[in-house]
This record gives structure tokens, sequence and C-alpha cells, in this order.
């Protein structure tokens, strides 16, 4: 999923500053999971919001709406009614979410209400980590399924650096070093041969290097 | 320093683009340049242009400070992040390379090197900024630096590029005077027409703009240029004249002097000429002027 953090509610005071009614709009996809953007923090949100017009003397309708997904253009549909009762909209789905509701509605403002961090997974409660960086070729075959673009601070891909210390990575005691986790896991599948097979130089041009990526399925356009 | 004098008298200068090898053979660059050297005030050593590998501008530079020649060293973000960026200028400055053009540079898919991941850590703007800060004595974290550089700063302007509107080029050239640069050196130019709406609406006392002079080679190169890149336009009777010309190359070096000229008399403080692989017409074309 993708993972993201709500941002300073003093941030998004300076950016609705101006307005006299907005949106809190949630998704109820990934940033529902990982408690930045649901249901839930909408009313939080706009609780608080209310709370900080009042003491400001201001008054400022703030709506509550939480969609399926943001992410759809189906779903944003569903606001056509509602939007123009409202100066803006806070958005709390991930950054693809907000682009997608301000390219819904150009002429309204869409503020970001969450800070859209990575592509991972839920650790334990409370904890998220990320997992993918979304280079666009694989190598998790080679790598006994942990990825060292994601994981390894330096995106090695032929083994660990010399700042690799009992298994641990040298920014942090508190990160693994990715290139021992692949070392164990091939262990663990009796496949350590792959860990002496020289990797290519990465193509990076998969990655975000090349400008913004679109992926086309011939087959499925209508 | 042959070019800040230039600007400070007002002498027209002549910059000569001197492309870095790809490889270690330095000999044709060096013996170009030496060709020309006492006609030209300083040699703009791009920062491996279209994203193909060469050796470093900053290397080139210093391989021409070396024997006397004066250099402005281009500088792009997408190779180096701030580290580099910053270590780079202090190398340069301490190997007395100090006129310093920062560019855009183009995407990796442009160039030889389609898998390379650009870096793209500090914008241009930045990077001007960034300079700035050498120039106070201190580095991007505020440590303060043991000899501190002194630059002459460039840039680019868009001006008198096709499809590019003046009040955003008027705009952008601003921010980047704030930020410290002095000349800015337009794309190719063969049309000084072009060059006016921006013209009318820039200090022109203050600002020192460098139209690029592009030495055309052939009537295919004139004719690709036409159809494929947009930005740069080339008049009808350009073309005209080097197709009906019998000795192509040679009308080229002339149309080439004769917009050097043109820019002179505009009153332009000076002009970039790029030779693209023909150094040796150097001479041909700074003698014609």
């Amino acid at each position: 999923m993708i993972v993201a953090e709500r941002k300073p509610i003093e941030e998004i005071i300076e950016q609705v500053k101006d307005v006299r009614s907005l949106l809190v709009l949630g998704c109820n996809e990934c940033v529902t999971v990982c408690e930045a953007g649901g249901k839930k923090e909408v009313g939080v949100l706009a609780s608080a919001l209310r709370m900080v017009f009042l003491q400001q003397a201001r008054e400022v309708n703030v709506g509550e709406r939480t969609l399926e997904r943001q992410c759809d253009t189906e779903y944003l549909e569903e606001l056509r009614d509602a939007i123009d009762q409202y100066d803006a909209v806070v958005s709390l789905a991930c950054g693809v979410g907000i682009q997608f509701t301000a390219e819904k509605y150009p002429s309204k403002p869409v503020y970001p209400g969450v800070n859209t961090s990575f592509m991972g997974a839920t650790q334990e409660r409370g904890v998220w980590v990320e997992r993918c960086q979304g280079c666009g070729g694989c190598i998790l075959a080679r790598t006994g399924a942990v990825c060292p673009v994601a994981r390894c601070a330096k995106r090695l891909f032929n083994g660990p650096c010399g700042g690799s210390t009992d298994g641990k990575c040298e920014i942090s005691k508190d990160v693994d070093c990715a290139w021992q986790l692949i070392i164990n896991r091939l262990k663990a599948l009796n496949r350590l041969q792959d860990y002496e097979t020289l990797a290519p130089i990465k193509d990076w041009s998969t990655d975000r290097a090349g400008g913004p990526r679109k992926v086309v399925r011939e087959d499925l356009r209508s | 320093m042959a070019l800040q004098g230039k600007f400070e008298t007002g002498e027209f200068a002549i910059i000569a683009e001197m492309e870095p090898p790809k490889g270690v053979n330095v000999a044709a660059t060096v013996s170009h340049a030496k060709r020309v050297k006492d006609r030209v005030a300083a040699f703009l050593i791009p920062e491996m242009s279209h994203a193909v590998m060469r050796m470093s501008a900053l290397g080139a530079a210093m391989l021409l400070e070396r024997d006397g020649m004066e250099t402005v060293m281009q500088m792009c973000c997408r190779d180096r992040n701030r580290l580099a960026l910053q270590g780079d200028l202090l190398a340069a400055a301490a190997c007395r390379v100090r006129n310093i053009a920062v560019v855009d540079g183009e995407d990796a898919s442009y160039g030889d090197h389609h898998q390379a991941r650009a870096v793209h850590d500090v914008s241009l703007l930045e990077l001007l900024h960034v300079m700035q800060t050498l120039q106070s004595g201190r580095d991007m974290s505020g440590v303060e630096l043991d000899g501190t550089p002194n630059f002459l700063v460039g840039s680019t302007t868009h001006a008198g590029a096709k499809g590019r509107s003046a009040e955003i080029e008027v705009e952008q050239m601003t921010q980047r005077a704030e930020a410290g640069a002095r000349f800015f050196i337009t794309p190719p130019l063969f049309d000084l027409e072009l060059i006016r709406p921006f013209l009318r609406r820039v200090d022109r006392e203050r600002t020192i703009i460098l139209p690029t002079v592009l030495l055309l080679k052939s009537l295919g190169m004139a004719r690709y240029i036409e159809r494929n890149m947009p930005h740069i336009a080339i008049p009808p009777e350009t073309i005209d004249r080097i197709q009906k010309a019998g000795d192509k190359a040679r009308e080229c070096v002339r149309i080439a002097v004769e917009l050097t000229a043109g820019i002179k008399a505009e009153g332009f403080k000076g002009v970039v000429l790029s030779t693209l692989g023909w150094e040796h017409k150097l001479p041909d074309i700074v003698e014609g002027i």
C-alpha cells in the first residue's frame, strides 16, 4: 500500500487561512489502513479545524466526506453535487488521490492533508515500513524477495558495503542491512549460489529518472 | 580575467565553445583552442551536452587554464548531488576556473547512456544560490570554508527561442540575476528579429546577453534542425543560401561570420560560437568578424 503521514495541523491551517468553507476529503484505501487519511482521520482533522476556526472567531463551514478511492475518477464523480458548496478541499488521500481530485475539479483548490511517504506495509500497529520504490525493473527473483533498491541505503546490487556491521546498516543500528537479509534468505532457500552471480548494472530508465511513467495495455484499451 | 574585463569595458567578447574529448586524447581540443586563443576572450566548456558521456567540463577547463587559456565551465545538476557540486566548484576555483555557466542539462534519455539515473538533488536556480553561499565563505550546511571562491557566474536564457514567451524568459532571467548570474547565453540564434521582443523588456546595460551562433555544416544539418529542433528557427532564406552555394561549408562559415557581425552591431556584449566538432573552422570565423 501507499503509506502516508498526517501533516502538522499548523501547515494545513496555513494552507486554508483564506477559505470560508472547506471539505475534508478522506480515502477508504491505503491511507485508511495506515491511519493517516481514512474516515476516522477525516473526523479528527475536521473537529480540530473547527476548534481552530472558533478560536480565530472565523465562520468556516467544514464538511466531511470519505470516498472509496480518490485515485479513481468514478468515485470522484460522487462529489459532483457537493463540491460547489466548498471553497477548497483538504484531501487526506495520497499524492495520487490529491492530484486526481484536482484534475477532476479543475477550478477547486485542493490542498494536501498528508505527506505521502512510500510503498510499504504495516510491520506492527503504528509502525509502517518501506518495501518498494517502484523502479520498474523488479529483481526480487535474484535477491530472495528482499529489495536492495528500497532497503539498501546505497541501492547496492552485489552484496553489502563496508558499512554493514552485525547485520545492521551504517546509517543506523535500527536499520537492517538489506544484503544481510538477502544472504540469510538465500541461505534458507539453499540458493546461496545466486549471491555469487554478478548482477548487471541497473537500468534506471524504467525508474523515475526518465520522467513521469505510464503503463499502457493495448489489449485492455477500449 | 579577460572575460570579466571585457564585460566591464564593453569590448565585444568572443567565447568559443570547446567540447571535451570522449577519451583522454586532448591533443585536438588543446590545439584547436591554441589556434584562436588570442582572438577569443574565453572557451566555453560544455558539461556533457546532450547527455553524451565525455571528459568532464572541469577536467577540460583545467587543461586549458593550465595552458593559460581562460574558460567558462558549464555545470548542470543532472549528474551530481549537492556534495559533489560544491566539491567541484571548490576544485574549479582552486584551479583558476572562475567563470561558471550554470545550465539545465538534457535528460539522460537524450544521450548515449539511456539507463543512467539522473540526480537533480538541487535545481539550477538553487545551484546559483549555492554559489552565492560558497562565495560568502560557507558551504550549504553553514560550515566555514578554508579559502573562499570567487566566481563570475552566468546561466542560460531561452530568449530568441521559438515557442517561448518573452514574459517568462524575463521573469526567469530576473530570478537568476538575483541569484548572482551576470551573463546569459541564448540557444542558437539565426534570426535577430526573434530576440527583439525580449530585448525590449530588459536593461541591456545591466544584463549581459550572449547570443549563440551555431556553425551549420551542411544543408542536411540546417534542414534537420528546422524540422526536428522546434526551439531553433532557421529562416528559409538561410537554408536557400546554403542550397544554392557551390561550396556549402564555406557558405556556412560566411553565415556564421555575418550573424556574429550582426550581433556585434546590435550592441551585444559578446557572442558564443558553437562549432560542434568543426573547431578547425574557428579561425575562419573569428578572423572574418
